[in-house]
């Protein structure tokens, strides 16, 4: 179980960034478009069919000629200033229940990542995820930000768009990052290595659907852009933007009124503060995700 | 046991005993992780090893406390003293008796441990203006004797009750006692408000014994300073806010609170205090 090296650039002060898919895929969408935007070369990959199981067999005439893993590839790109690593992982490495990564092989394939990312002098990681906010898909998303490290904090505070979990309310500072996008902060903290998670709101009543939120993904790309010193051109995300929001605003409009006027307060919540009118309750919430089911369900139902 | 997937010692000290002293980053008032982070700094502690989290701990991400992710940690310590070595931990989510074997494993193979401590804070409804007292729970009669040398309250009584269970650090005691390591836990009372942050007096307590048991020579001037710091802090608000001032005066005359006003004063004071920290 390892990894495999196609090249072996010199980098300066190289910044890693990795993800994983997650909800909304709104870091994966955000950090492979910056992969694509900086034009990032492959570099290397991770052996993938010691953590996951096969996706595809390719039979020819009879005869099994490959079977094919899901992809764990590096890229890197030269900035001449500090230049960037990349990391993409297809899916999360799991023991068969979940969707995220748990146990032995999560633990492992995080300590590969920082391998090959220490290997070349990396001694700042940036991984990103999804936030689940009670915002309205109107709303410009926030980005929430957690550091491996109280030495960063100033640092990330200057981040625009961004909250820290103690700005979020009735977080009071805590929570979970779950999945190898969390994991892998921890194992670089056990490394002695700062990392940063970034993660894009997406809302509550969105964050369960099998869709992308590109309007999250689009603030995370917006934070890392402004982190990396990079300048990303943003065309692609807007159109995917447009694209997702008319989508939903499809769905929005079949919803019954009474949910509609309930999800239309969270145009109001000023930021993590509840502000009038009043934020809606647990118990509308389930109604609405309820409401919300229905319909995907019946859109599904159709393909 | 062999080193390798399940431990890693980064040195290869020689031992021909030693005292290893456990703390659990999971304590009441941060008591253990504070008297490691003292000891370590006062006595120039270099790290000699750590227990992978692997079958441990929960690996399906992380938790996020005061803002900045957390990642469970198990790492032994050697302080410039050679026969002294602190063990700091996450306490385990997984096979508990499997890791505490584990770290008398080591602590016997390696450490050749002759003394095995644990310490750890208990929540008690008293003022902070209260003397702390240190307590202790040993394994063996030469501990027992040994203990009664010290200012230590060393015959307590005490049944687990039904609705609880007993600590991590009475499980490591019982897993030395197994193996005819003689050990001890040493518990200081915490006042409940103080639980959520930190209490420095309780700290000293712990380390004065230490200090005074291992011939550790520490400076405590700047244990000393925090305490005056949070003694100061907690005077103020108590002139500012007549309220405070009122629960812990209650306190203060072994007068108990209601759930209300304890709950409030933890409020307070965590507000208070944990912004110094």
């Amino acid at each position: 179980m390892g990894f495999r090296l196609y090249k072996e650039p010199k980098l300066i002060n190289p910044v890693l960034v990795a993800c994983w898919p997650g909800i909304g895929n709104i870091g994966i969408m955000a950090v492979d478009m910056l992969r694509r935007m900086v034009a990032a070369e492959e570099l290397g990959d991770i052996e993938s069919w010691d953590f996951f199981y096969p996706r595809k067999v390719m039979i020819r005439d009879g005869e099994l000629k490959d079977l094919e893993f899901p992809d764990n590839k590096f890229y890197f790109k030269k900035t001449g200033k500090k230049d960037l690593l990349f990391f993409i992982g297809e899916e999360q490495p799991t023991d068969g229940r979940g969707v995220y990564a748990e146990g032995t092989k999560a633990y492992r394939m995080a300590n590969l990542v920082l391998d090959v990312a220490m290997r070349f002098g990396c001694q700042r990681v940036y991984t990103s995820g999804a936030a689940v906010a009670p915002i309205h898909h109107t709303t410009r998303p926030r980005v929430w930000v957690v550091p491996n490290s109280k030495d960063l904090l100033d640092e990330v505070k200057g981040y625009e768009n961004t909250v820290l979990m103690s700005e979020v309310e009735g977080r009071d500072g805590q929570g979970n990052i779950t999945g190898l996008n969390g994991l892998l902060l921890g194992v670089a903290k056990k490394r002695g290595l700062e990392a940063i998670c970034v993660m894009g709101e997406i809302p509550i009543y969105i964050h369960g659907f099998p869709i992308p939120y590109p309007k999250g993904s689009k603030a995370v790309l917006e934070v890392l852009s402004a982190a990396l010193a990079v300048k990303i051109p943003m065309d692609e995300i807007n159109a995917l933007i447009q694209q997702s929001d008319s989508e939903i605003e499809s769905v929005y409009e079949k919803l019954p009124s009474e949910i509609k006027e309930q999800l239309d307060k969270l145009k109001y919540v000023v930021y993590a503060k509840p502000s009038e009118p009043e934020p809606i309750t647990e118990e509308d919430k389930k109604k609405i995700l309820q409401e919300i089911d229905k319909l995907f369900k019946k859109d599904t139902g159709r393909d | 046991m062999s080193e390798g997937k399940s431990f890693k010692l980064f040195t290869r000290p020689k031992f021909d005993s030693s005292s290893v002293v456990v703390v659990w980053n999971q304590d009441v008032g941060r008591l253990g992780p504070k008297v490691a982070d003292y000891l370590t700094g006062q006595l120039d502690g270099q790290e000699l090893g750590e227990i992978s989290p692997e079958g441990f701990f929960s690996l399906s991400g992380i938790t996020v406390e005061d803002d900045i992710a957390q990642f469970p940690e198990s790492k032994f310590y050697r302080c410039q003293n050679e026969d002294f070595v602190i063990f700091r931990s996450d306490i385990p989510r997984f096979d508990w008796y499997g890791f505490i074997n584990l770290v008398l494993d080591i602590a016997e193979k390696y450490f050749k441990v002759k003394h095995i401590y644990t310490v750890g804070g208990m929540v008690l409804p008293s003022a902070h203006t209260t003397p702390r007292t240190l307590l202790s729970v040993v394994n063996s009669a030469e501990m027992k004797r040994m203990f009664g040398l010290y200012d230590v309250v060393h015959d307590m009584d005490y049944e687990t009750r039904e609705d609880q269970r007993p600590t991590f650090s009475s499980y490591l005691l019982w897993a030395a006692k197994m193996r005819d390591i003689p050990g001890a836990c040493l518990w200081v009372p915490v006042p409940f408000y103080l639980m959520t942050v930190e209490d420095p007096q309780a700290c000293k307590k712990v380390l004065e014994f230490f200090n005074r048991h291992l011939e550790l020579n520490i400076d405590f001037a700047d244990i000393d300073k925090e305490v005056a710091e949070q003694n100061k802090k907690i005077a103020q608000a108590r002139s500012q806010f007549p309220e405070l001032d009122g629960y812990i005066t209650k306190l203060e005359s072994n007068l108990g609170l209601t759930a209300d006003e304890g709950e409030k004063l933890v409020k307070e004071m965590d507000e208070l205090l944990r912004s110094s920290h």
